[in-house]
Order: C-alpha cells, then sequence, then structure tokens
C-alpha cells in the first residue's frame, strides 16, 4: 500500500556507496590504467596476445570452465532431483550434506584431495590393496585433479537453482501426466525438464563464471600445465613483478567473465531478487 | 464559520499521478465531523489512493488537504495525527497485544500508568480483555484486527482510517465485526472514513458512502440515495441487482425500448421526447403473478413474457423473464415453499410502480 | 491379466528409476562430502605420516598447532580480521539493504551493481586491483588493508541475506508506526530492526566466515606480518604437505559446520516468527 519513496535514501546507501566507490571501482580503474600502461598504449595485450603461456592458459580457462560447468550440471541435478521428491522434513535433512560443503573451505576440500588422489593417496592405496600390486594412478597435479576440485565446489552451486525451480513445479502437473499414461521418463523429458530449465540456465552461467576465475584448486590441484588465467595474473603480479602484463591478463579474464555475467544477471534482475 | 466547525477533514481540487497515469483525478470532498463515510468502490477505482493522500503515504500530485480547518496536504504522516486500521493488520509481530497497543502512547510520552489505564481500557473495549500478553500469532484474524482497532482508538486520533479491515475475515466474523464497529463509532464519535469493496457491508455500516471508479467519484450519498437513486450506470450496477433499459421517448412521453415496448415514466423525471434514455428497475421492484392468479392480471400487467431460468438461493428466488421482444429482465421475490410453481416456458406477468423506474445519467 | 501384468512391470520400472537415482544421488552426496570427512580423522593421527585411516590417534597435530607461533599468529590475525570485518560490514550492510530495498532513486541499479561486482568479478581481478591500488596507498601488507578489502568483499553476500530480511517485512507496519507518531529513526528501532535480527545474525555470520574462509584477496595484500590463517595454509598445501595442516582443515570445517547450523537453526526461527 505505501509505494517506494524516491527521497530519503542517501543517508541509508551512503556507506555502502562511498565503500563500493573506494574499494571497488577504484581498484577496477586501477587495473585498466596499468593494463594500458597509464592509459598510454596497448602494447601490454600485445604482448599478451604473442604469448605461447597466455594462449595455453586460456585455451586451459575455456576448456576447463566448460566441462566443470557440465559436470556440475549433471551432478547438481541428480542431487536437486533427489532432493526435490523428498518430504520437507527430509530435504531440510538431506540439504546439510549439501550445505556444510557449501560452507567449506576451498583450502580444506583441495588438501583433502592431495590426500584422497595424491599418488600413495586414499584411492591408490585402495586399489593396491586390491589388485595385491603396487598402484600410482596419476590423480592429481594434472587436468583430472583440476577437474574434480573444481567439480566438487561448483556442484552445490548448481543444487541452490535447479532445486527451487524443481519444487516450482505443481505436483498436480506429474499427477495429471501419470494419469494421461505417461511413463516416468516421458514425464521427466515433457515436465521436469523444461520446466526446471530457468533454474538450470541461472545455475549454469553463475557456475561458468566462478569457474572462469577458478585460482586455488587449479593451484593445488593441478599441473604446470594447467595454468588458468587467474594463476597467470598471480605469476605476473609475484614472480615476474610485471603489473602492466597482470593487468592485462586480468582484464581480459574480467572481459570474458562479462560474457557469462551479463546474461546471468539479466536472469536474476527478470526474477527480481534486490532490484525493484 | 459554522461549516468549518462541522467539517473534519476536506478535499480540494486533491488530485494523483503517477507518471502519466491518473490514480485520483482533481476530487472535492468533505466529511463531517462524527460522520461514517465509506469509500466503495472496485480495485483500482481510486479509493486507496484517497484514503494514501489523507493518511500521507504519499503527496497529492495538486489540491490541498484540511483536517479541522488546518493544511495537512505536506504534513508528514505523523504530525497528522490520524488512525489507521489494515487490512492484512499490520501488528508488529514481535510485540504483545499490550504493546502493541501501548506504542502510539509510549511515542507520545505518556506515563507509564496513563499507558496502563489507557490501554486496558481500550483492550476491554473490544473485547480481548485477558489477551495482553499474546503475540499476534497467538490470535485468530478477528481478535488480531480487534488489537489493530484498539492501537487506534486508544490515542484519539481526529479521524479513524479503515482500509478494507474485514477483508481477511470469513463472512460470519465479517458480520459480526461491522456491527461492532457500528457500534464503537457510536460510542466514540469520531470520524470514520472505512474503504471497502464491499456493497452491503459499505450500506449496512455507512452515514454516507461516496462511490468511487476509475479515479473519481461517481456518487456520493446516503445508502438510501445510492441504493434507490443511482445517478449512473455503473452506480446502479455496483450496488444491488439492476435491469437496465434503454429506449428513446415517444410523442405520448412514454419510453419506448427496443421493439415496441413502451414504459410508463412519471412526468416528474423530466424527460425530453425524442431522446434516448437508460433506465434502471430493481429486481425486487417487480411484482409477479401467474395469468388469473394473485395480484398480477393481464389487464393490470405492465409486461408479459415468459419464464427462461429459475433461481432459488435460499431467502430469495430470481428469475430470468423473456419479455416478447428478447429484453430479459431479472425478478426477485422471496421464496415460497410453493416456490416451485414458477417453470421454465412458463408464460407470467409481471408489473411495477412507475415510481421505480430510475433515469440514469448517461455515461458517454 | 495381462493389464495388470503391465502395470506391474511399470511399476517395477518406477522404482528401478527410484532406486537408481536415488542411488546416483548418494554417490554424489558422498563425493561432496568425502572432502569434509576424510581430514578429521586424519587429524587425530600420527605427527609423521599423513594416513588414512591412520594407523594410531593422538592430538600431536593440535597440540603443534596451537604451539607454533608461525600457526597462532595468523589464526589470531585472521581472527581479528574476520570479527572487525564483520561488525563494520554488518553496520554498512543493514542500512544499505533497508534504503535498497524501500527507496527507489536515481543510479540504484549503478549501485546495487558496484556493491554486488565482488560476486562477479573473479577474486584475482578484484585482488589484483585492490593490490595495485594499495600498494600507492602504502596499504599493501597492514591490517587495515586486510579489513577494508575483506569489509568490501563480504558485504554483497550479507546484503544479499539481509535484504531477503527486508523484502519480507510489511511496510504497513513502518507506515503505522509513523502515522501513529514515531518519528523516522525511533521507527527504525523499534519496528524495523527488532523484525530483522534473525536476518542481520545470519548475515554477519556468514560475512565472518566468508573472511575467515578468503584466500585470494588475502594472498595478494599479505604481508610478513600480515599473513592470515588461509594464507598460510595455502602457501603450507603448496610447499610442505605437513600433517598439521590437517588439523588446521578440521578447525575450519568445525567452524563452517557451527556456523551452518547456526544458520540452519536461524533460518528456522525466522520461519516461526513470520
Amino acid at each position: 500500500m505505501v509505494t517506494s519513496a524516491t527521497r530519503g535514501a542517501g543517508p541509508f546507501v551512503a556507506p555502502a556507496a562511498i565503500l563500493s566507490l573506494l574499494v571497488a571501482l577504484v581498484p577496477i580503474a586501477f587495473i585498466l590504467y596499468f593494463s594500458t600502461m597509464e592509459g598510454t598504449s596497448v602494447e601490454p595485450f600485445r604482448t599478451i596476445l604473442k604469448s605461447s603461456l597466455f594462449h595455453r592458459a586460456m585455451t586451459t580457462t575455456v576448456v576447463v570452465a566448460f566441462w566443470a560447468s557440465i559436470i556440475s550440471l549433471v551432478l547438481g541435478y541428480i542431487v536437486a532431483l533427489h532432493l526435490a521428491r523428498q518430504t520437507a522434513r527430509r530435504r531440510a535433512a538431506l540439504m546439510v550434506l549439501v550445505l556444510l560443503p557449501f560452507w567449506t573451505s576451498i583450502l580444506v576440500k583441495s588438501y583433502a584431495f592431495t590426500i584422497i588422489l595424491g599418488r600413495e593417496g586414499i584411492i591408490n592405496s585402495f586399489l593396491s590393496w586390491l589388485t595385491g600390486a603396487q598402484v600410482a594412478l596419476p590423480l592429481i597435479f594434472n587436468r583430472f585433479g583440476v577437474m574434480v576440485g573444481m567439480t566438487n565446489y561448483l556442484t552445490p552451486l548448481i543444487v541452490f537453482p535447479v532445486l527451487a525451480s524443481l519444487l516450482a513445479i505443481d505436483p498436480a502437473l506429474y499427477r495429471a501426466a501419470e494419469v494421461m499414461g505417461a511413463k516416468p521418463i516421458r514425464i521427466f523429458l515433457t515436465i521436469t525438464l523444461p520446466l526446471s530449465a530457468p533454474g538450470v540456465l541461472a545455475g549454469v552461467l553463475s557456475v561458468a563464471v566462478m569457474a572462469l576465475g577458478f585460482f586455488i584448486v587449479p593451484a593445488l590441484l593441478g599441473g604446470r600445465q594447467d595454468l588458468m588465467l587467474a594463476n597467470l595474473v598471480d605469476f605476473y603480479t609475484r614472480e615476474v613483478l610485471d603489473w602492466n602484463i597482470a593487468s592485462a591478463v586480468g582484464v581480459t579474464l574480467f572481459a570474458l567473465v562479462g560474457i557469462f555475467a551479463i546474461p546471468a544477471t539479466l536472469i536474476r534482475r527478470t526474477k527480481g531478487r534486490i532490484a525493484s | 464559520m459554522r461549516e468549518i466547525e462541522l467539517t473534519s477533514i476536506e478535499l480540494k481540487d486533491v488530485s494523483k499521478s503517477f507518471g502519466s497515469v491518473f490514480a485520483l483525478r482533481s476530487t472535492s470532498l468533505s466529511v463531517r465531523k462524527g460522520e461514517f463515510l465509506t469509500l466503495l468502490g472496485p480495485s483500482g477505482s481510486g479509493k486507496s489512493t484517497l484514503l494514501n493522500l489523507i493518511s500521507g503515504g504519499y503527496p497529492a500530485s495538486s489540491g490541498r488537504i484540511l483536517l479541522n480547518g488546518k493544511d495537512i496536504t505536506n504534513a508528514p504522516p505523523r504530525q497528522r495525527g490520524i488512525g489507521m486500521v489494515f487490512q492484512n493488520y499490520a501488528l508488529m509481530p514481535h510485540m504483545t497485544a499490550f504493546d502493541n497497543i501501548a506504542y502510539p502512547l509510549r511515542v507520545r510520552g505518556y506515563s507509564k500508568d496513563d499507558i496502563r489505564t489507557k490501554v486496558t481500557d481500550a483492550l476491554a473495549r473490544v473485547g480481548l480483555t485477558g489477551f495482553e500478553n499474546r503475540k499476534p500469532k497467538q490470535l485468530s484474524g478477528g481478535q488480531q484486527q480487534r488489537v489493530g482497532i484498539a492501537r487506534c482508538i486508544v490515542y484519539s486520533p481526529a479521524i479513524i482510517m479503515m482500509d478494507e479491515p474485514l477483508g481477511a475475515l470469513d463472512k460470519n466474523l465479517r458480520e459480526q465485526m461491522q456491527d461492532e464497529i457500528k457500534i464503537l463509532h457510536r460510542e466514540i464519535g469520531t470520524t470514520f472514513i472505512y474503504v471497502t469493496h464491499d456493497q452491503e457491508e459499505a450500506l449496512n455500516m455507512s452515514d454516507r458512502i461516496c462511490l468511487m471508479n476509475n479515479g473519481g467519484i461517481v456518487q456520493l450519498g446516503t445508502p438510501d440515495e445510492l441504493y434507490f437513486q443511482p445517478i449512473s450506470r455503473f452506480a446502479a450496477q455496483f450496488i444491488g441487482e439492476s435491469n437496465l433499459l434503454a429506449g428513446s421517448v415517444d410523442d405520448a412521453g412514454d419510453l419506448r425500448i427496443a421493439t415496441g415496448y413502451s414504459l410508463k415514466v412519471p412526468d416528474h423525471r423530466g424527460l425530453v421526447r425524442g431522446q434516448r434514455y437508460e433506465i434502471m428497475l430493481r429486481p425486487e421492484r417487480i411484482h409477479v403473478a401467474r395469468d388469473g392468479q394473485g395480484e398480477v392480471t393481464p389487464a393490470t400487467a405492465t409486461a408479459r413474457g415468459t419464464v427462461v431460468g429459475v433461481s432459488f438461493i435460499g431467502s430469495m428466488t430470481t428469475l430470468a423473464v423473456e419479455l416478447p421482444d428478447g429484453t430479459l429482465l431479472k425478478v426477485k421475490s422471496t421464496s415460497l415453499p410453493a416456490q416451485n410453481r414458477y417453470k421454465v416456458g412458463e408464460s407470467i406477468g409481471l408489473r411495477w410502480d412507475p415510481e421505480d423506474l430510475v433515469v440514469l445519467r448517461s455515461e458517454d | 491379466m495381462t493389464s495388470g501384468k503391465s502395470h506391474i512391470i511399470k511399476d517395477w520400472r518406477k522404482r528401478c528409476l527410484q532406486i537408481l537415482g536415488t542411488g546416483l544421488a548418494f554417490g554424489v552426496y558422498l563425493f561432496l562430502l568425502a572432502p569434509s570427512l576424510i581430514v578429521t580423522p586424519v587429524s587425530f593421527g600420527s605427527k609423521y605420516e599423513l594416513k588414512f585411516p591412520p594407523a594410531s590417534y593422538s592430538l600431536d597435530l593440535y597440540r603443534i598447532f596451537f604451539s607454533t607461533e608461525a600457526w597462532t599468529q595468523p589464526l589470531l590475525l585472521s581472527l581479528r580480521v574476520a570479527l572487525s570485518t564483520t561488525v563494520i560490514a554488518t553496520f554498512i550492510a543493514v542500512p544499505a539493504a533497508y534504503g535498497l530495498v524501500r527507496f527507489n532513486f536515481l543510479g540504484k541499479k549503478f549501485l546495487l551493481a558496484l556493491i554486488m561486482s565482488p560476486l562477479v568479478i573473479p577474486s584475482v581481478v578484484f585482488a589484483l586491483g585492490i593490490y595495485l591500488y594499495f600498494s600507492t596507498l602504502r596499504l599493501g601488507g597492514t591490517t587495515l588493508g586486510l579489513i577494508v578489502a575483506h569489509t568490501m568483499f563480504v558485504i554483497p553476500y550479507a546484503l544479499v541475506i539481509i535484504s531477503a530480511g527486508v523484502q519480507k517485512l510489511d511496510p504497513n507496519l513502518e507506515f503505522g508506526a509513523m502515522l501513529m507518531g514515531a518519528g523516522r529513526l525511533r521507527m527504525l528501532m523499534t519496528v524495523v530492526l527488532p523484525q530483522l535480527y534473525p536476518s542481520i545474525a545470519a548475515g554477519a555470520l556468514f560475512a565472518f566466515l566468508i573472511s575467515f574462509d578468503e584466500v585470494v584477496i588475502s594472498w595478494f595484500l599479505a604481508g610478513p606480518n600480515t599473513t592470515t590463517l588461509s594464507v598460510k595454509m595455502f602457501s603450507a598445501i603448496q610447499w610442505e604437505i605437513s600433517p598439521v595442516i590437517a588439523a588446521v582443515s578440521t578447525i575450519l570445517t568445525a567452524v563452517s559446520l557451527v556456523v551452518c547450523l547456526i544458520n540452519v537453526a536461524l533460518q528456522k526461527g525466522g520461519e516461526q516468527s513470520s
């Protein structure tokens, strides 16, 4: 009954506005400034475009982010589907199985995977015991390790939006389809899948945005050849000490993320979360 | 001088637009002290806008609002001294009934003793003695709204506004609370402005009804006036049931409807020959009887028709009667045990007093 | 007969699919939980070797952790930074959430995008920008720099949670309070804040955990005396696979579990009171 006021917001939002101008906008300006040699040339971009290291990191980033998103989607969908079919009470209990990993530090998970996947890790030890021979599968410090670590981190992020859209489906639709004689697989293909599409899309886009910027998992679980753009930023900043190149890589990564972030925010906006 | 003393709230050419959309077209309205005025209308008619302008929910686009002669057009809500009861109760969920009712008193800096006396009194008035320590969640809908009303009367505001206060309650409780609110109004004598879209509620409770549509006032008058002398088709249809007949006035001064039916209209209605008019006839003002039975005979019948529908809804029975020219008339009469004597396809006579024909103002 | 038979087959098929789905789901649950579950037993194992399951159980690793200054210093720093960040971020996010939900103003979308930007911008990019910026301000390697950067980083999360709380509030309550004579400040303190406490608590908890676990920004801003626990751990995993890390991991997991449970409890409480 009272519509949003147009005046009087100042005192409420001023602290947040000042902070985000100073600590979010200015840093972005700094990267742009450095990436263009204080605004004078595009040399840093030229340099990275010629660098094979950059090309490899770029390819790795896109390929890894793509597959990590797809695998997380499959795993997340399986879980969301299972959760959606439970009673509210059971669902709340099972949710903890997703929430706890979600809340666990990525360092803890990465460290745990070094224990699980290592040369003498749990899996290799188990396989050795099983076969009686020394098994040392290379499960870590390679692409496989990166994928395991990333999907483990990203799957919960798929579960939440997909579960929300699955729960929004009117259960009467399932009963109606059953009464009309549809088989479970047909019901899944014609009702569940299309009606959960918005959640899937929102989930995949936000997961892709996260995956593109991954830094810790490739650093801890990947090999030298699995460097992603984020690691390259770190490499140029701390080891080469070339802030211009580091910034140029950062800008590139930012732009890459932007391609996915814009549709993701548009979807979120249509769902109307904070903005009215 | 006398006028001002008697006027509680006065709106002078007040309008409200959101962007290019008019929520309320330029409106003037004067509410008398101690009056129970109901704003009645469908959703989007402007009644809530009017309420919001009076309470200060948002500023008026133009015009002035006077409360007891004082200009409050731009005063912040808290300085207006107005009380409001909301449809969704709007009770503080984290406060007990007592604290909810005490809130306006605490804001005004009353002493602890005063607060206790006044809150206890207000609770007693709405019949909630003993419920002071309940949280809103522990109260039924009706009880919550009683707390909402007590919270209003406790600080004796100049006007009490109620925005569809009974909208969320079921039918029986709604009727009971209508009576309670009427009694309360009589006892405290404060000006009430009541918003509803329920015509029966409006007819039952109000001193005057302000009927609104499309962001403007359609008709302002007593419940009797609105029911028996609606001025437009909208007013006739929104309040009660109605038969609408359109036609032009023939040389004899009768209204000729559709194909050849002529209706006698009292001279004092001032019809002009040759003009087109729309006329309303309430279904319960039509008397009905089978040929040769009862009070209506073919000789006295004003019209004859065929029953095309019978619906029995308890106390009343509604007949749909088709006149020879195809016009459908709704006829309503008290149900009788032998009601089944009217059957679809049966021919019956209808009669009415020409005084019951109301000439409507043309809307276009 | 035949129709009955096909019915049984249909049911049997449906049942199979259900079992398959449940099996797959529990496989994924296990995959998600395994890392959190593995570190705990390892942390109670021997200080000489990393083994699962450990050959013998002891508290050695925790003893080493709490008696080594190279670990306790970062732990204290992380707690200090996370606490300061939480307090500051909450004081900024609560009014911001109210202002953004209740008001419409010019540039609102831009402001919202700016505040939420740390959620979308890769942490590395954000971290590099702050690193370059703070280097010129001589804030690099200082606790203050860490707190400021963390505050910006956690605000979006706190804001989302607290705004959700504000959105559930009935604006009529606020309008009604002002109509009954309350001033804006009084209305905010007596009507808005008391109803928001559960959301504020959840937002603050979230802020604390995110600051405490944050690695990338801290990694860029860390100086010799400003190494947070997560930065120390990050370099430790990279360079020395010391079993002590298992103890740290268990502590971090325990913190996450506590925050997670408190959050679940708060949500339940919130549902009941609304």
